[in-house]
């Protein structure tokens, strides 16, 4: 009885949690003009729409440029910082990490309205810039978080190895600490890009008409005039997503699986 | 040895400054922004900087001395920005309205006299002899302002001075705030009710079950929030999936009301919102040791007291610290209720973007935004505090 | 002439812990040298000192007559070997053995010779292309002492390199350490917190105890004659009495135990008639008879009896007078209540003031 309850319940939250994700993917190949059920007939047309037509078009090119921009923009500045809070030399430390992890937390409204105001008086506002470095803001956070752990998970005594056998710390960092912080360093880069690519708030505050990007068109499009290509853009989002997603879990693999040093197998 | 340290910290200041600069600059410089937007109010002592230093002794009454005037049209002459000027007189039109048509005759008058220190005001038009306008001049002298934060409680300054509440009729930021908070608590108890019970299942169980458990928390969050948001679209529409569903299996006649209301909103936030209150909850029953319950069991606790006395107080820490995160990000929350809600059913969010890009009300939008952001920096403080200090020794 | 690795009044102070507190200490070229005692006692600060990671707070540590304390780390020329073996987990076998020799520019031909050699030497050629993660603990154990021997340091620094490994491959690794020490003439500073593993392997021990040697010597004299309580009990097993001294002549001390008890034995410098000072006693050499054989011999009852297997360990009283003795058996007719004289000589006892 207990059991049962136990198996229906856990059922009912995983279809409420998975539902939504595959009820979409169908209506991106639908012969309909409604984005609904059922599917009189299976066609390409929105998929064909999603990649000619120019607003989605430019679209999924602005998302590319901004995501790019910002991932680099984040990825560079975010290790830089990981190594620099790594060794706990500078004080107050606590605090940094702190401020760098803010943008998570506060509002996306909030500093929407701040960037809006700011960039005007830059002159920055509708620029690619100016979106670049909004979302870079935005994504700063997800590199700290994933260089900072693949740094913390570098056994100290490694590089104390390596200096001791007659490295200079340049050598260590770039033969030793280097290669063992890629994989983070990467998936770092993966969480900036997939950050960037699904922002909506800041861009609907920062960008003009030129710098739409795909998640942007979206929003719109909900908004105004809902039709399947929403649902092609979702099936192309989500096949990028999930690609980017494997790609992460796969060096967090072979991360852990190159940090377990001491690995006890019988040869 | 003292060297040594010195070259350490500043070779680590030397990484970490590009990151401090690109965040001081672009973070925090822009949410300054936005607080002094709110308080700011100088777009018409920035233009007449010497009416502002003689007007400010007027008492008031009549209107003000020649000295006040002849420095009025000395500031009208000097101005020559023109959308500096042109903010001042929308923020003076604002504050008394036929500012606007008074000034467009006055300004020309002004700057085409040969000798702009003879030129008589009242002569150019006799509205200045409205002491109304003078007054709304003097107001809007002071550099700072509480206006826009005073609006945003709905109250504003009478005509003494002194705070009042705003008519019933003008404003409803109170309301929203209110139904934020509501709607923001319904979630969190939803993503409770749903989450507790989840993670402690998938907890209890091993193997591809707990995976299947844990993929489903897992692949929404990977999922763009656009997406899910449009998936909701699709179910919750009068001829979406479920009202088909609940229609053909016979339980309504005519479609239930799901989306453009409070209930599409609560169930697409939940959606969204159920992974944060899952993993903390999920993580702080792992670090629960196993043996636990079994040796509550040993001395003599039914399964039922078990869960009740040991299971439930220790996994209490990953709930807290679940509801804080979920509340702390559904009350700043925009998309899905702006796609999915109604007109009743809009967020603060949704009331500061309006005053942003719809008004572009830059104080109101500030003065709301830093309410919002002062209540989620409380929350994510408490949450930090909290989910620091709570974890399990050894855990 | 400085011996070649001389700590001279080195200290070691963390914010306002001391850790090691004005350290005197002289090691010879070719010497293995094990640094003893328990955690939190220094032992491995100095190693770390030595190695280059830490820096003394004061004090001067020299290397063959250099002074090297300011040095970094990579200009020492020692070879460490770590408590986790610390081998690049990016790199393969080889690569981690080539890595000290590409550090000093040795040329790509010549390092490929000479880490094909010193693989061979611990019988590893076979595993050159694997990762560490691919080997077992005593693998990695050897890779990581192959890598810090290959570049021929002059100094081999290890610290608890053993601890990680189960009881028979750990006896196998100090046996194989001790045998590359002789047959290349190392220098070895061996850190370790397990005795036997310094009584076995040492050609001298330092005993640490809160930032100080409590006494070093070799091996024998450390466990036979131990200067201090703490080396006393740190090392192996002993009884310790508190007893009184009666007289102190060329070194032989006269003490009353208690219960009218009275024994001699070998007395420290220091000691003097009347005062309260520690005897100390092995359980192994006390001999168990019906009459007295040696010098010393105490009349004793057998208060309990336990077996250990190899040896038994054997209980003795008088009123609130007891001791420990080991014995390989016991004759038929002992049984708990039994009588018997303890007899052991005054070479075998030590009288220690602190």
């Amino acid at each position: 009885m207990f059991r049962a309850l136990q198996f229906t319940f856990g059922a009912a939250i995983v279809i409420f949690l998975l539902m939504p994700i595959f009820a979409i993917l169908p209506l991106a190949f639908t012969s309909s003009v409604f984005l609904n059920y059922p599917i009189p007939a299976y066609s390409m047309r929105w998929l064909h729409e999603l990649t000619t037509a120019d607003v989605w078009r430019t679209s999924i090119v602005n998302s590319l440029i901004i995501g790019g921009g910002a991932t680099v923009f984040a990825t560079v500045l975010g290790t830089l910082a990981s190594l620099g809070m790594r060794k706990g030399a500078l004080p107050m430390v606590g605090l940094l990490r702190t401020l760098f992890l803010l943008p998570m937390v506060v509002p996306a409204v909030v500093l929407g309205v701040g960037m809006q105001i700011f960039l005007v008086r830059l002159g920055l506002a509708s620029t690619y810039l100016g979106v670049i470095i909004a979302h870079a803001v935005l994504c700063i956070p997800f590199v700290i978080v994933s260089v900072s752990a693949a740094l913390q998970g570098i056994d100290p005594s490694i590089e104390r190895a390596a200096s001791s056998l007659g490295a200079p710390p340049v050598t260590v960092f770039r033969r030793v600490t280097l290669p063992l912080a890629v994989p983070g360093v990467v998936s770092g880069a993966i969480f900036a890009f997939a950050t960037s690519l699904d922002e909506v708030v800041l861009t609907l505050f920062v960008a003009g008409p030129n710098q739409r990007t795909l998640a942007r068109q979206m929003f719109s499009s909900i908004r105004e005039n809902i039709n399947p290509t929403v649902a092609a853009a979702a099936l192309l989002l989500i096949i990028g997503t999930l690609c980017l997603g494997g790609l992460a879990a796969l060096l967090r693999w072979r991360q852990k699986r190159s940090a377990l040093k001491t690995a006890p197998s019988a040869i | 040895m003292k060297a040594a340290i010195l070259r350490e910290r500043s070779g680590a200041l030397l990484l970490v400054s590009p990151v401090l600069v690109f965040m001081a600059v672009f973070f925090l410089w822009p949410l300054w922004a936005m607080v002094t937007a709110a308080f700011v109010d100088d777009a018409v002592s920035k233009v007449l900087p010497r009416t502002a230093a003689i007007i400010v002794s007027w008492d008031g009454q009549g209107i003000p001395s020649e000295a006040a005037q002849k420095a009025f049209v000395q500031d009208l002459t000097a101005a020559t920005d023109e959308q500096a000027l042109g903010e001042a007189v929308r923020r003076l039109n604002s504050a008394a309205s036929g500012f606007r048509t008074l000034l467009g005759r006055t300004i020309p008058a002004v700057k085409a006299a040969s000798e702009p220190a003879q030129v008589d005001l009242l002569t150019v038009d006799p509205r200045w002899k409205d002491t109304r306008f003078w007054v709304a001049l003097k107001e809007a002298m002071p550099p700072y302002t509480d206006r826009n934060i005073l609006a945003a409680v709905d109250m504003k300054r009478d005509g003494s001075g002194s705070i009042v509440l705003e008519g019933a009729d003008a404003s409803a930021h109170r309301l929203i705030m209110l139904r934020t908070l509501l709607v923001a608590a319904m979630v969190t108890i939803a993503c409770a009710a749903i989450g507790l019970p989840y993670a402690m299942l998938a907890a209890s169980l091993t193997g591809w079950k707990r995976s299947v458990l844990l993929l489903a928390v897992v692949l929404p969050l990977w999922t763009s929030l656009l997406v899910r948001t449009a998936a909701w679209f699709i179910l919750l529409q009068n001829e979406g999936l479920i009202n088909r569903a609940l229609q053909a299996i016979g339980l309504i006649d005519s479609p239930l009301p799901l989306i453009f209301n409070r209930l599409g909103v609560v169930i697409a936030m939940t959606h969204v919102l159920l992974p944060f209150m899952v993993l903390p909850i999920y993580s702080v029953i792992l670090g629960i040791p196993g043996n636990l319950m079994s040796a509550a069991q040993s001395m003599g606790a039914g399964p039922v007291r078990a869960f009740w006395r040991v299971l439930l107080p220790l996994s209490l820490p990953g709930l807290l610290s679940g509801s804080l995160l979920v509340f702390m990000v559904a009350i700043g929350y925009y998309i899905t209720p702006a796609l999915l809600g109604g007109a009743n059913d809009q967020m603060i969010s949704s009331v500061i973007a309006f005053y942003a890009t719809g008004t572009a009300n830059w104080g109101l939008a500030g003065a709301l935004g830093l309410i919002l952001l002062v209540v989620t920096t409380m929350l994510y403080t408490i949450y930090g505090r909290f989910s620091t200090s709570s974890r399990l020794p050894g855990a | 002439m400085r011996p070649f690795i001389q700590f001279e009044s080195v200290s070691k102070a963390f914010g306002s812990v001391t850790v090691v507190n004005a350290l005197d200490l002289a090691i010879e070229k070719g010497e293995f040298v094990s640094l003893l005692g328990p955690s939190g006692s220094g032992k491995t600060t100095i190693l770390m000192m030595l190695a280059g990671f830490e820096r003394p707070t004061q004090g001067a540590i020299y290397l063959d007559g250099r002074r090297i304390d300011h040095l970094p780390p990579y200009r020492r020329q020692m070879g460490v070997v770590f408590q986790n073996y610390a081998l690049f987990p990016h790199m393969s076998v080889a690569e981690n053995v080539a890595f000290p020799l590409e550090m000093q520019r040795v040329p790509r031909a010549e390092i490929a010779e000479r880490v094909e050699r010193a693989l061979d030497m611990v019988k590893l050629k076979q595993l050159k292309d694997r990762r560490p993660s691919q080997l077992s603990g005593g693998q990695q154990q050897r890779i990581a002492l192959t890598r810090a021997l290959v570049f021929e340091p002059s100094v081999i620094l290890m610290d608890e390199p053993l601890g990680a490994l189960d009881k028979q491959l750990r006896e196998h690794m100090q046996l194989e350490i001790r045998e590359l020490h002789k047959r290349l003439g190392l220098t070895i500073v061996f850190v370790t917190h397990d005795q036997s593993e310094a009584l076995t392997m040492s050609d001298r021990i330092a005993v640490f105890n809160a930032g100080r040697i409590e006494q070093i010597d070799d091996p024998q004299i450390i466990y036979d004659t131990p200067r201090t309580r703490f080396v006393a009990e740190f090392i192996g097993e002993t009884n310790l009495i508190e007893a009184k001294v009666a007289s102190v002549d060329d070194h032989v001390a006269r003490i009353s135990l208690g219960a009218g008890l009275s024994a001699r034995a070998h007395a420290g410098n220091g000691l003097s008639a009347g005062q309260t000072a520690s005897f100390s006693l092995r359980p192994e050499r006390i001999r168990l008879g019906a009459v007295p054989e040696g010098s010393n011999a105490l009349d004793m009852t057998i208060a309990d009896c336990i077996y250990h297997g190899d040896h038994m360990r054997v209980q003795l009283t008088r009123d609130d007078f007891s001791l420990v003795a080991r014995c390989e058996r016991l004759a038929g007719n002992w049984t708990v209540g039994a009588s018997v004289v303890a007899s052991f000589d005054p070479s075998d006892c030590t009288v220690l003031t602190q």
